[in-house]
């Protein structure tokens, strides 16, 4: 008896010895991702020590002082009218890339037909897009869009035609035969299998697409990221450049971290069963 | 008059041919370019500022062959050309061999991957229009701005796509050849070699896609040779035929290197897999994933 307990005991032990081991790993891991980003800052303020000019290489401190002063100034403004050009792309991406890639995934011959068109927008430098939109609509609200859109939109085209394919012929073919038609079948059957592939194809492209916006407001803009990278590079000013870089990375590291996966998640979340499986 | 019964079933058959051609793949896609340039055509009709295709092919000609494109301007296409290419090609170098570096390092080592990765993944999320405009201000006017921008704009794609390779290696391959003694350097070259290949490749092909696009904009911003200069060049001079025709030169080289060599080359190096060929996209799938 008492040798039963002294087992559970000791078992109760190990586990908690697993588990404290596991909590201490996942410390010691983010110890060393803390560790890189101050070796990273480190190593930046050596280098700007080295160069020892502001205008070249200023020190991280000068660099978050822009960045304080960006933050308590129009930072928001800026960023939010990027943020409004960018997703009303991605909306024009989704509705003109949604209808082809249901064609292509629906017919042999339009998959054909269509597939180089996709393939060719698909590796046009973004530079083409940007001046592209700059010479239709001038500086204007409506050029990222265009870009971000034109960008995005085979990403989405490709990914839906994927997803067609893979929408399951027996779930088809059971709906038919309980006498569904055909909106009821492409309602409750194709439009949920398909979503998740819409969402994959701007979860792709989401990087490049931003980078393109922001590209375009460097050509044809008054207001947003872009623009304001360009007007310290016009006016040689090394801080806020860095300053309105790092911002703009630190922005998409923590959509892409922390709105994307887990939206990502909840619309995988239906499919849980056939990655278990 | 025998002979019109036995023409007759005979004449449909051209038509059906036709019909079948355009319906097989090459047809579709020889449709697709017709239709593409009768678009172009047309649009020309609706905007008159927009060149058409007769009026760009006819600049491309001339800036090819060097003619005169009225007044003093002649066709320079090569000369812009080969700039580019050598810059290109020294950025890609510089830009792959560091990646493969650090993708290797990070790759093989936790401690590499704790403290690099968020480094890589900041580098990652740069547009390459900052790097031009760094470079810039760093070099000003020079052949270091482009071959720089290149390299910076390449370098992290390469080194994330070869950690990814080296984490692949299957550890149960690695022990099951240390325990049958199988030499270092057999181990090298018949089990990391194979796996990393393909990894490698894939970043390779990122390294020129995106170092493309990374050239263009810093010869379109700091350039006094160059394609992307060349291009801006007509550009700010409103002759938008040089425009479009520059345009269409490097859309046309990046999707012939990307398309018609590098998949070629890919699907004949990894021939003796089993499995579909790795698209672009799907690359860029497993990238995301990291």
């Amino acid at each position: 008896m008492t040798d039963t307990v002294a087992e559970s005991i000791r078992q109760d032990l190990d586990q908690g010895q697993v588990l404290r081991t596991a909590a201490g790993a996942r410390r010691r891991r983010y110890a060393l991702v803390v560790l890189g980003w101050l070796v990273f800052i480190g190593l930046w303020w050596l280098l700007a020590l080295w160069v020892g000019s502001e205008a070249r290489l200023p020190s991280p401190g000068r660099v978050f002082q822009e960045v304080l002063a960006i933050l308590q100034e129009d930072f928001w403004a800026q960023f939010w009218a990027s943020i409004v050009r960018v997703v009303a792309g991605f909306f024009a991406a989704v509705l003109i890339g949604t209808p082809v890639g249901l064609l292509m995934g629906r017919s042999k011959y339009w998959s054909n037909f269509l597939q180089s068109p996709v393939v060719v927008a698909g590796s046009i430098p973004g530079l083409t897009y940007a001046v592209m939109a700059f010479v239709v609509f001038g500086i204007s609200f409506w050029g990222p869009v265009l870009a971000v859109g034109l960008i995005a939109m085979p990403y989405v085209a490709i990914n839906v035609a994927e997803g067609m394919r893979g929408v399951d012929r027996r779930l088809v073919d059971m709906s038919t035969a309980y006498g569904r038609n055909e909106r009821q079948v492409f309602r409750h059957v194709v439009i949920p299998s398909v979503l998740p592939f819409v969402f994959a194809g701007v979860r792709l492209s989401f990087s490049l697409a931003w980078k393109v916006g922001t590209l375009t407001e460097v050509f044809g803009s008054s207001k947003g990221i872009g623009f304001q990278i360009r007007r310290n590079y016009q006016l040689f000013n090394m801080p806020g450049v860095i300053a309105w870089v790092l911002l703009f990375v630190l922005f998409m590291l923590l959509i892409e971290r922390f709105i994307l996966v887990r939206l990502e998640r909840r619309l995988f979340r239906w499919r849980q069963w056939e990655r278990e499986a | 008059m025998t002979a019109a019964p036995v023409a007759l079933p005979e004449a449909p058959a051209p038509q059906g041919g036709l019909r079948r051609w355009l319906a097989s793949p090459v047809g579709a896609q020889i449709t697709a370019a017709v239709v593409f340039i009768g678009a172009w055509q047309l649009l020309t009709v609706i905007a008159p500022r927009v060149p058409g295709p007769a009026v760009v092919a006819n600049f491309l000609f001339v800036e090819i062959t060097g003619g005169p494109h009225g007044g003093i301007v002649r066709g320079q296409f090569f000369e812009h050309f080969a700039v580019t290419l050598q810059r290109f090609s020294l950025g890609l170098f510089f830009g792959f061999i560091s990646g493969l570096l650090v993708g290797i390092l990070i790759g093989s080592s936790s401690l590499a991957r704790a403290l690099l990765s968020d480094t890589v993944l900041v580098l990652l999320t740069m547009p390459a229009f900052v790097w031009a405009f760094l470079t810039t201000m760093w070099f000003g006017i020079t052949w270091q701005a482009p071959v720089l921008t290149v390299a910076f704009s390449a370098f992290p794609f390469v080194a994330i796509n070869v950690a990814q390779g080296v984490r692949a290696i299957a550890p149960e391959l690695r022990n099951m050849s240390t325990a049958f003694e199988v030499g270092k350097w057999k181990q090298f070259r018949h089990l990391t070699v194979p796996a990393v290949a393909g990894y490698i490749f894939a970043g390779l092909r990122f390294a020129i896609i995106i170092g493309w696009n990374g050239i263009l904009l810093s010869e379109w911003f700091s350039g006094q040779a160059g394609v992307g200069f060349r291009t801006r060049y007509w550009f700010d001079a409103n002759r938008y035929r040089g425009f479009v025709g520059w345009v269409i030169v490097f859309i046309v080289f990046i999707v012939l290197v990307d398309r018609v060599i590098l998949n070629r080359l890919q699907a004949r190096a990894f021939r003796w897999r089993d499995q579909k060929e790795v698209d672009f996209i799907e690359i860029e799938e497993e990238q995301v994933g990291l």
